[in-house]
């Protein structure tokens, strides 16, 4: 090995290991009995393993109902973007209608907009509808998204006319190409739209700070930040709080990673 | 990605319908005008979500920022006076200076990490699969779950302290409560979470180099320094232009880690412009103030992506 390349690795398997740090951090402070987690040096292996850390956060805080919130919105809001995005990626890559450039660009458009921009009038619309606190509030407002209407376009583009016309010739419906043509065509596209729009929804934390006040509603990310700031102190009970949090965004990361990162290279948008 | 459509050899989609058409007509709704309306059906479902979620709350922001709005009562129009109240207020300049340091601090280093890493990765190396992994893992993590650990580790008897300063004879550092020290521990965090996903970013740019063109180059007797600047660099250009507009837009938006780590404190060093209008708004029920803010910040990034827009059709003329 040259040595230019021996200084590579090294500075790669450095960078690596401070990446990974903090996650071995959380992980050894969630195990560690209250005493130990403030010690100079770090006592990375905790002289007994407290495994009831997980079980007595679990048992003691709503965590069960965060989650069972955060799987009922990220799922939702997951498929009504599945549905809405690959209808109007569809519309607008292969039908002509009045309009739709326009509608196309105000689209493309809003990718700009900072959330920031229009959440006064976002929350008073949701509040009208007497949306505040409830499954709807949360999930509706993230049901379509610029960024998987721009992701759906762009797959449909590729997908060739004559089919859709041979289809056409068979005697197809509309909705009946759509359905048994299209979306079974576009499996990647859809996967890789349902890994981010999930992953995304899983960590949504600004809108369901503003749209829930009952706790019965809160989802995860909230959860943990007001956990964080009446029980900042409980540090073990708190990483392990992360930790679980943490769990399936990682477990569906690690064994899907190749469609996570070819959907973030195809599509070149954050967001 | 390709997007042209594949052609098959025969007959052409325009030919085969041209063909079949007035066997299909049925009454005024013609083949073509039936389409269209499908095209209209289809994308319905997305444009009403878009009305009611997105276009109405934008142009309804511009509006209020021209009113009196406390949220709970019904807004008054008051002119300019929302735009002429936040021009004097230190706050704002105060959250608006700290949004664009933020930017800066985190994503200049970012980018240029991100750059060399995505080299680095980019060549045969054995086990570059790993690190790519590896690098890419904060970048799926929560921001907040990503804050919670981060704000332990800046704890001032935490990991920071204990492991890099106290083993060199440093005194522990107070790195969230201390006026000067808050914000750089915040873009700390962040060149850690975001590095994986301009990395990513950056190695699907480097597919475009290609390898021919760097063989010949060092045939030629180029070293790698020469080759880097100019030949990668150079057909880089384009996405580093991408990468660097996506940084400035997401780096404008920041909330969750000011909010969850430091509240804006000490004394607003870390008062970023969004946390300032969600207090503004829903904290202290300025509504206007908080429109007028909002309206700054759309032009701002307006602004920031119209430039890009403009870089990249002078390029395209080269």
């Amino acid at each position: 090995m040259r040595p230019l390349h021996l200084l590579l690795y090294l500075i790669l398997i450095a960078g690596a290991v401070l990446v990974l740090m903090p996650f071995a951090y959380m992980l050894s402070t969630s195990l560690k009995p209250l005493n130990e987690v403030f010690s100079t040096p770090v006592k990375w292996i905790p002289s007994e393993l407290k495994w009831d850390n997980f079980s007595t956060a679990w048992r003691e805080h709503p965590i069960e109902r965060y989650f069972k919130n955060s799987i009922i919105v990220a799922v939702s809001v997951t498929f009504l973007n599945l549905l809405t995005c690959s209808l109007a990626g569809y519309s607008f890559a292969k039908f002509s209608f009045p309009g739709r450039n326009l509608m196309f660009g105000v689209v493309l458009a809003t990718l700009m907009i900072p959330l920031a921009s229009m959440i006064i009038p976002l929350f008073m619309v949701v509040k009208s509808l007497g949306w505040v606190d409830t499954y709807w509030g949360l999930i509706l407002p993230a049901g379509t998204s610029a960024f998987g209407i721009f992701l759906m376009r762009q797959h449909m583009l590729t997908i060739p006319n004559d089919l859709i016309e041979a289809a056409r010739l068979d005697g197809a419906s509309e909705p009946r190409i759509f359905a048994g043509l299209i979306l079974p065509m576009s499996k990647t596209a859809l996967s890789s739209l349902a890994i981010f729009i999930f992953m995304w929804n899983w960590d949504s934390f600004f809108w369901p700070l503003l749209v829930t006040t009952d706790d019965h509603y809160r989802t995860l990310p909230l959860g943990i930040a007001l956990f964080e700031s009446s029980y900042g102190t409980n540090y073990p009970q708190l990483m392990a709080v992360a930790l679980m949090a943490m769990l399936p965004v990682l477990i569906v990361f690690l064994v899907l990673q190749r469609n996570f990162i070819e959907a973030l290279t195809m599509s070149g948008v954050k967001g | 990605m390709d997007t042209t459509p594949s052609r098959t050899p025969y007959l052409s989609a325009e030919t085969l319908a041209g063909i079949h058409e007035p066997a299909r007509r049925t009454g005024w709704l013609t083949q073509e005008r039936r389409r269209s309306l499908w095209g209209m059906v289809f994308a319905l479902p997305a444009m009403v979500f878009f009305a009611l979620f997105a276009i109405y709350p934008i142009v309804r922001t511009f509006y209020l920022s021209f009113f009196e709005y406390s949220v709970v009562d019904p807004p008054v129009y008051t002119g300019t006076s929302n735009f002429r109240a936040i021009v004097g207020d230190d706050r704002f300049t105060t959250s608006l200076l700290n949004s664009f340091k933020y930017v800066a601090f985190t994503y200049i280093p970012v980018l240029i990490l991100a750059l060399l890493l995505a080299i680095a990765l980019n060549t045969q190396i054995r086990g570059r699969g790993i690190f790519r992994t590896i690098y890419f893992v904060p970048v799926v993590m929560s921001w907040v779950v990503v804050s919670v650990i981060w704000k332990l580790i800046f704890h001032r008897n935490g990991l920071l302290n204990a492991t890099f300063l106290d083993p060199i004879g440093i005194p522990p550092k107070n790195w969230l409560t201390d006026m000067s020290l808050a914000p750089d521990a915040i873009v700390m965090m962040s060149v850690w979470k975001e590095l994986g996903f301009f990395m990513v970013i950056f190695l699907a740019g480097l597919q475009n180099v290609r390898s021919d063109l760097l063989e010949a180059a060092k045939t030629d007797g180029a070293g790698p320094f020469q080759v880097f600047r100019s030949i990668t660099l150079p057909l880089l250009q384009p996405t580093i232009l991408f990468a660097s507009v996506i940084a400035m837009i997401t780096g404008l938006q920041v909330f969750i880690p000011q909010f969850v780590m430091t509240k804006g404190g000490p004394v607003d060093a870390t008062l970023v412009l969004t946390l300032n209008i969600y207090e503004t708004a829903f904290v202290f029920l300025d509504g206007g103030k908080a429109a007028a803010m909002s309206v700054v910040l759309f032009f701002i990034i307006a602004v920031i992506t119209l430039i890009q827009f403009w870089l990249y059709r002078s390029r395209a003329y080269d």
